[in-house]
């Protein structure tokens, strides 16, 4: 009927931060998917180290040591999706302050700067969104921290997986299957310090 | 972009139309934004989406001082209608936002906490305005079923939301109704499908015919002046309504 005009468009800047905590989610729900196969893993490493017998009795207790990983893991990654999915909260305001920031912006921008009321509307509005940013820094700190306990509980596995790698060689005639079982543990070990790494660098909040 | 018009004018009492805008994308339904205006104080009816707010925010300032909006008039509870109300808020957040009892917990997903919201009775009520008296007149499932106009018997002006409302082609961008034949013809098929009842359609073709009207301002396509007002009541009163085809 009329004539489109683009600039009526405010373009809210906000949702990239809902995008980020989806990526910080995403690749927390990868590490707990791959703790779980761990732990699966761990459990059949143990009965083959039973039937292997006294070859693999070190196979066994390490094997044993990585199911205990396994879950350390899974629970520290479930503390972690509480602290992300507490805060879709904040991201959700921040996002919703800054669209709605910008539209009033662009409203006091169409009505020139002297239009009575947007000074104190603009601090306002800054206040609030400063405060919602506050809040989501604050998590960043924790979940960084998190993090980082986190990849010094992977580190404590990668020694694990290797050790079987190690034990698996005196296996005897079940070598070649140990060999194999502790290679996997390795490569989804190297998986889980890869997410971390991902993890680790996600920020919800610019600085 | 749009502007404000000032239609009517008595000392301190105004009414302001921000209406027809030429340059909105075409895929968003034109709207009407009313300001009454006495003293210090403003009210503004149906304030529109989102999408329109700085140009509407805009207009408003041109002619008035924003800081003396003291509420919202919403005649229901449409996204047309009410989805800017985040936006006025955050602009000044004490407004009050004046609507249907019906619709006072469904609002608060576009925005605005609970003090924000004045619930109006099925029966209708009174608005003050910098001393004058507002009257929020039934027009319940016409088409919304908590819906209201609203008039102002000192100015002679009812807002009529949705009622009157006319999807007019974009050569047709006069303020008022020229030529209600031909008018017409841009509001017929718009009533048929959004108006669901025709007992409500009677009951307010009567109400409102007892009040004394000098223009009836609706939230989409041109005012009624004059004894088109009438018209359009007989003409509204004929129609058949709540039919999906014409
Ligand atoms: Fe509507
Ligand atoms: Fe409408």
């Amino acid at each position: 009927m009329n004539a489109p005009q683009p600039n009526l468009h405010v373009k809210a800047r906000g949702s990239s931060e809902l995008a980020r905590i989806v990526r910080v989610n995403e690749e927390i729900k990868a590490i707990v998917a791959t703790a779980f196969r761990i732990n699966l893993m761990a459990l059949n490493a143990i009965f083959l180290a039973k039937r292997a017998g006294n070859a693999a009795l070190g196979f066994g207790v390490l094997s044993n040591e990585l199911r205990r990983f396994a879950q350390d893991l899974t629970r520290n990654m479930s503390s972690l999706r509480d602290m992300t999915s507490g805060s879709v909260g904040s991201v959700t305001g921040v996002v919703q302050y800054q669209r709605n920031s910008a539209i009033l912006a662009e409203a006091i921008r169409l009505s020139g700067e002297g239009v009575p009321g947007a000074r104190e509307a603009r601090r306002r509005g800054a206040a609030r969104l400063s405060a919602q940013q506050g809040k989501l820094r604050a998590l960043d700190i924790r979940l960084r921290s998190a993090v980082e306990e986190t990849q010094q509980l992977v580190e404590l596995g990668g020694v694990l997986a290797r050790s079987a790698k190690i034990e698996a060689a005196y296996g005897g005639t079940f070598s070649p299957a140990l060999m194999q079982v502790s290679t996997d543990f390795a490569e989804v070990i190297a998986q889980i310090k890869r997410s971390l790494e991902i993890l680790g660098k996600e920020r919800l909040v610019k600085d | 972009m749009k502007q404000a018009h000032c239609i009517f004018e008595e000392d301190d009492h105004r009414w302001l139309a921000i209406a027809r805008d030429p340059s909105k994308p075409g895929h968003i339904i034109d709207t009407n934004e009313y300001v009454v205006v006495k003293g210090k104080e403003a009210l503004l009816c149906d304030p529109g989406g989102i999408e329109i707010f700085p140009s509407v925010f805009s207009a408003l300032s041109a002619e008035c001082d924003p800081t003396r909006l003291a509420g919202i008039f919403s005649s229901h509870q449409d996204p047309d209608i009410i989805s800017s109300l985040a936006l006025w808020l955050e602009f000044k957040p004490e407004l009050k936002c004046y609507i249907s009892w019906l619709w006072q917990s469904f609002l608060p997903h576009f925005g605005g906490e609970e003090s924000t919201f004045v619930p109006i009775p099925d029966p209708g009520m009174t608005i003050s305005l910098g001393g004058l008296e507002l009257q929020a007149i039934p027009a319940h499932y016409l088409h919304s079923s908590g819906n209201f106009h609203l008039y102002d018997p000192k100015a002679k002006i009812l807002f009529s939301g949705d009622v009157g409302a006319a999807l007019l082609p974009a050569d047709h961008n006069g303020l008022y109704v020229e030529d209600f034949g031909r008018h017409i013809r841009h509001a017929e098929a718009f009533h048929k499908r959004w108006m669901g009842s025709d007992k409500a359609k009677r009951d307010w073709c009567e109400r409102v015919s007892r009040l004394e009207i000098d223009m009836m301002v609706p939230q989409h396509g041109a005012i009624y002046r004059g004894a088109d007002v009438q018209r359009f009541i007989n003409w509204f009163s004929a129609l058949e309504v709540g039919v999906l085809r014409s």
